[in-house]
């Protein structure tokens, strides 16, 4: 099953989340801090999919995702980011850095499970 | 500057009531949470939205904790500043002002910032792709 790794420093988001995935044939994991994230991928983790948040303590969803284009394996992975944030001049920070996508919370569950398809390419 | 130790002690009366409040909502949520997912509940767009409130409300109140936090800092400065020169106290007031409105601004940006689609109709429910 592919990987899909959420990083939220709410777990309240994070369990948002995982109420909406929980049916979906993919494998999640959650990370409340996107450091530990970027160590356990930098250690052989590799996720098919990433869904971040922006706004987090210590690593920004924009450090994390400079991060994740440090690493071979994830150099060109799928990210996704979730956020409350709507600014276009963020999302063409996000854009310039390899972001794939960009979600305003709160989302909608059904538009969340249809972006996870639709980027990894699952049966509709 | 007896007035000033007051507006400090509310101040922090004011964080301590928020940090106590970001605490209980969030254990509410992953109370109600733990539930549902323990049960095995769908969960449809309403209470998907319910959920997601905790997390906005959380990001609100902690923006505001940030504005409280930096305000201390700057009553303090002019606090000392005032003690050790009256004379600087004019200055310093100027000062004083100057970084509240700071502060005031950049809290405002913040609750615009973190409201997401809560606070912006506008916002279009697609998700956006590049």
């Amino acid at each position: 099953m592919p990987l899909v790794i959420f990083v939220d420093d709410s777990e309240t988001a994070l369990a948002s989340t995982r109420m909406v995935t929980n049916s979906m044939p993919i494998e999640v994991k959650q990370y409340t801090e996107a450091q530990v994230a970027l160590a356990e991928i930098k250690a052989g983790l590799t996720p098919d999919l990433i869904i971040t948040d922006l706004n987090m303590p210590v690593m920004n969803g924009f450090e994390f995702l400079k991060g994740l284009r440090e690493v071979p394996a994830t150099k060109r992975t799928p990210t996704l980011m979730l956020t409350t944030e709507t600014k276009p001049e963020l999302k063409q920070q996000g854009k310039a850095l390899g972001l794939t996508g960009w979600i305003v919370k709160p989302f909608n569950p059904a538009q969340l499970k249809s972006a996870i398809t639709r980027v990894l390419r699952l049966p509709a | 500057m007896i007035m000033l130790d007051s507006i400090d002690e509310l101040l922090t009366h004011i964080k301590e009531v928020q940090l106590d409040v970001i605490e209980l909502s969030n254990e509410s949520l992953m109370k109600m949470s733990s539930f549902m997912e323990k049960n095995g509940l769908e969960i449809d767009e309403d209470i998907s939205t319910a959920l997601q409130y905790q997390d906005i409300i959380t990001q609100q109140l902690t923006a505001t904790i940030d504005a409280i936090e930096s305000a201390k800092t700057s009553l303090d400065i002019f606090s000392h500043a005032y003690k050790s020169d009256e004379g600087l106290a004019n200055e310093s007031i100027s000062k004083l002002k100057e970084k509240l409105n700071l502060t005031l601004q950049e809290a405002k940006d913040k609750k615009s910032r973190f409201s997401g689609k809560s606070a912006e109709s506008s916002v279009d429910d697609e998700i956006e792709f590049f």
